[in-house]
């Protein structure tokens, strides 16, 4: 990401170079290409890098469910071009790259990248939807009653409920954004040196117990609601906050709160927490938990899954906690830009299939597997197949003695009565994978979405983040400032010295000259 | 005639080369530094470098780190390369092999093998950031101080010692009358290869120890978050830094280059 922008830009340069001399080269046969070009459509498709099943499953990792057997054989994106064949008889050719970051990929779209359909999270989402860079989803789309729209079809009630009820400049989230995965963010931790309670707050990050045994993550967002969690801890969990009629508005305006002291305030917090902490992380984490570095560890629960089962396979067991003052729920999503699709209604409609495609509930299931964030799809229309392969993961065994059983059915059907979905697990599980995966309805009741700050908030977050990171010169010792100017004066002696001896050599020169 | 045509001819790629991965994106830094986000022309990014304390301690705190690794990688390649170029070994090639073949190895998996065995050792890598952020950095950039050293110490003249003998200097005075003034060119290198990158190369310490920032951290921090003009104001300046320096030490080389040859 740091790097790649002024190579992006002279990517840029040079793909236009060429795109000047393929016009030029093609002007006489300029017929024969528009043919060829009506015969396969290119959709270009930009994702997280490993957020999409690859394929080339080894023979035993077939999942067994009762509605058939799942099994990646291929990428999913060139399963998608031969699906849209046999049903749409129609050649289309996918264009699969990846990015890093939100940021990485806003970047790569204003400096001219072109894609036609691309997944950021929902802040970056709201900001393309803000400087109306997106195209809506056609009426189809939502058509339930065509069976190959798997999204509209089999998308949880959860999700679709949670789309429609937010907007920004009075646009709908779902009109502009199809869900691909959602999850929230939590503590994961290891029980044997840290008890649940510690790990269920914020405040955990300036624990001086822990201390330099605790990670956050290194990007400003996260730690922003993080520190707003702690620093709004007797507030969030006071009950007269909770049972508050209005609490979900309550707590997403209290979450989002970027007036002056409260950035003051998370500055001075992020500053104690910097002296508390082992380190800052975007990845290394995982690796640190894994092998026992840190305690507990700031993170996404998708990454929390995949570090317990990694750590699961070394006989080592990690848990997840989820604060008790507020999580963060979030959301990627499909996306189609306007640079890509716009006026191509031939083009669209690929975009919306491959969407479509995605959400079947086997590739669902696939996805899941795979990468162990949570899909947005429960299945709804189209079987139970996300429900049966959740029974698969995490149902326990008959002869398992500590069972508990666990309810997730706000997510696959709110109108059924509660009790509908229940997974019966070990009671472990309710701790660790399953609980990331597929978070309790509590823990969703008190979960709050992170807008996208408009431009003087968001300059005056990343001001503060910056003052957090950096070294302050107002914080150096005395002995700094004496560092400082003995290399100056060592600079000047060397500098004095070697002018003299110049001097010195060019007399010499100048006599033998003589 | 047709000789200098062709010539000329091999002389484009590397002007293509030049113009568009070294004179284009410094244009591009340069158009960002002194404008704002509106394109207009402004001074306020460079104020901002020399008043904000967070720019200026971090560009402190980088610049000692950059020294101090500095300090041990010389001291540590000058003994070995002094020692591999002096010795008669006939395994002499071998050994700085050794030395040189880290550099074969991926640079990810060194470092993230050095994390583990510094945890081994100290327990908590949290609590000494400084001190393993000069490891991780001195570990990596290490051969490109020995290999400078050593080829200027095995260039040179061994005549000039054994006259300083014949004339009576021991060995000690032989080394800093003699030895040390003549391999004034490697060391230049050598820190130039070292002290530079030192500064700004962050990937090393993300991958030791990830709470230390400096200048390319924060260069980083400017560009995800839109802000092209302050990061390129930052890196303007610590091109300027770099020329500054550069021009400093060639003019040091020059001086011993001519001292050496009046000897």
């Amino acid at each position: 990401m740091k790097t790649g922008i002024i190579k992006n830009k002279l990517m840029l340069l040079t793909m236009s170079l060429m795109e000047v001399s393929m016009l030029m080269g093609t002007a006489g046969a300029g017929t024969v290409e528009a043919k060829a070009s009506d015969d396969v459509i290119t959709l270009r498709v930009c994702n997280w890098e490993e957020y999409m099943d690859l394929g080339e499953w080894g023979e035993d990792e077939i999942i067994n469910l009762d509605s058939g057997d799942i099994f990646g054989e291929k990428a999913l994106y060139e399963e998608f071009e031969d699906w849209y064949y046999e049903t749409y008889g129609q050649k289309v050719e996918v264009e699969y790259s990846c990015f890093g970051t939100n940021e990485e990929l806003y970047n790569m779209l204003t400096l001219g990248n072109v894609y036609d359909i691309v997944c950021p999270s929902e802040y970056m989402i709201m900001k393309l939807m803000n400087e109306d860079m997106l195209v809506p989803y056609s009426d189809e789309f939502f058509d339930t009653t065509d069976t190959n729209n798997y999204y509209a079809r089999n998308v949880s009630p959860f999700i679709s409920n949670t789309l429609e009820s937010h907007e920004i400049d009075g646009k709908y989230w779902n009109e502009y954004m199809a869900g691909y995965m959602w999850g929230i963010t939590g503590i994961l931790y290891n029980p044997e040196k840290m008890d649940r309670e510690t790990a269920s707050s914020w405040s955990v990050l300036s624990n001086p117990d822990y201390y330099r045994q605790v990670t956050i993550k290194d990007n400003v967002r996260d730690s922003f609601f993080a520190a707003v969690g702690a620093l709004k801890k007797d507030l969030l969990t006071s009950s007269d906050f909770t049972s508050d009629e209005s609490y979900s508005d309550n707590l997403m305006a209290e979450m989002n709160d970027v007036s002056k002291e409260n950035i003051a305030a998370v500055q001075d917090y992020l500053q104690d927490v910097k002296d508390n902490v082992y380190s800052f992380e975007t990845d290394s984490g995982k690796a640190d938990m894994i092998t026992g570095k840190v305690v507990a560890n700031y993170q996404w629960s998708g990454d929390a899954v995949f570090a317990m089962d990694q750590a699961e396979e070394d006989d080592y067991y990690l848990e997840f906690a989820v604060p008790e003052e507020c999580t963060n729920l979030w959301f990627d999503g499909w996306v189609m830009l306007k640079s890509g699709v716009e006026g191509d209604s031939e083009k669209q409609k690929v975009a919306e299939a491959f969407v479509n495609f995605l959400s079947m509930p086997q590739n669902a299931v696939r996805n899941m597997y795979y990468i162990g964030y949570t899909s947005v799809i429960s299945g709804g229309l189209d079987g139970d197949m996300v429900f049966e392969y959740l029974n698969w993961n995490y149902s326990a065994d008959e002869d398992e003695s500590d069972v508990t059983d666990y309810d997730v059915t706000y997510f696959f059907d709110d109108d059924a009565e509660p009790g509908t979905y229940v997974v019966t697990t070990p009671t472990e599980k309710t701790r660790r994978q399953l609980y990331a995966q597929y978070p309790t309805e509590d823990v969703i009741n008190r979960s709050a979405i992170m807008e996208y700050f408009d431009t003087d908030a968001n300059a005056s977050i990343n001001q503060m983040w910056i003052n957090v990171r950096c070294f302050n010169i107002e914080d150096m010792p005395v002995i700094g400032w004496i560092f400082i100017a003995a290399a100056f004066i060592v600079m000047v002696i060397v500098f004095i010295n070697s002018y003299n001896k110049n001097k010195l050599l060019k007399a010499k020169e100048v006599k033998k000259e003589d | 005639m047709n000789k200098n045509f062709s010539r000329k001819y091999l002389g484009i790629p590397y002007i293509l080369f030049l113009m568009i991965f070294v004179v284009m994106p410094l244009l591009v830094i340069l158009y960002y530094a002194f404008t704002d986000g509106t394109g207009q022309f402004t001074l306020s990014n460079i104020a901002r470098f020399f008043t904000d304390p967070n720019t200026l301690g971090t560009l402190f705190y980088s610049f000692s780190l950059a020294f101090v690794t500095t300090c041990v990688c010389l001291l540590i390649a000058y003994p070995v390369a002094y020692i591999l170029a002096r010795s008669t070994f006939k395994s002499k090639r071998v050994i700085v092999l050794i030395f040189v073949m880290p550099m074969w190895i991926n640079f990810t998996l060194r470092v993230t093998a050095l994390k583990e065995i510094l945890t081994m050792v100290e327990g908590n890598l949290a609590f000494h950031p400084f001190l393993n952020s000069v490891i991780g950095m001195s570990y990596d950039f290490l051969p490109f101080m020995i290999l400078p050293l050593y080829t200027t110490l095995s260039k040179l003249d061994k005549s000039l010692l054994e006259a300083a003998a014949d004339l009576g200097a021991d060995d000690l005075r032989t080394f800093w009358k003699i030895t040390f003034p003549l391999s004034m060119p490697g060391i230049v290198s050598g820190i130039s290869m070292v002290f530079l990158p030192a500064m700004t190369n962050y990937v090393v310490l993300d991958m030791v120890y990830n709470s230390t920032y400096i200048m390319g951290s924060l260069i980083g921090s400017y560009f995800s978050a839109y802000d092209w003009h302050n990061g390129s104001m930052i890196a303007l300046i610590l091109l300027i830094i770099i020329c500054l320096f550069s021009i400093f030490t060639n003019g040091q080389e020059e001086v011993d280059a001519r001292g050496g040859s009046l000897l």
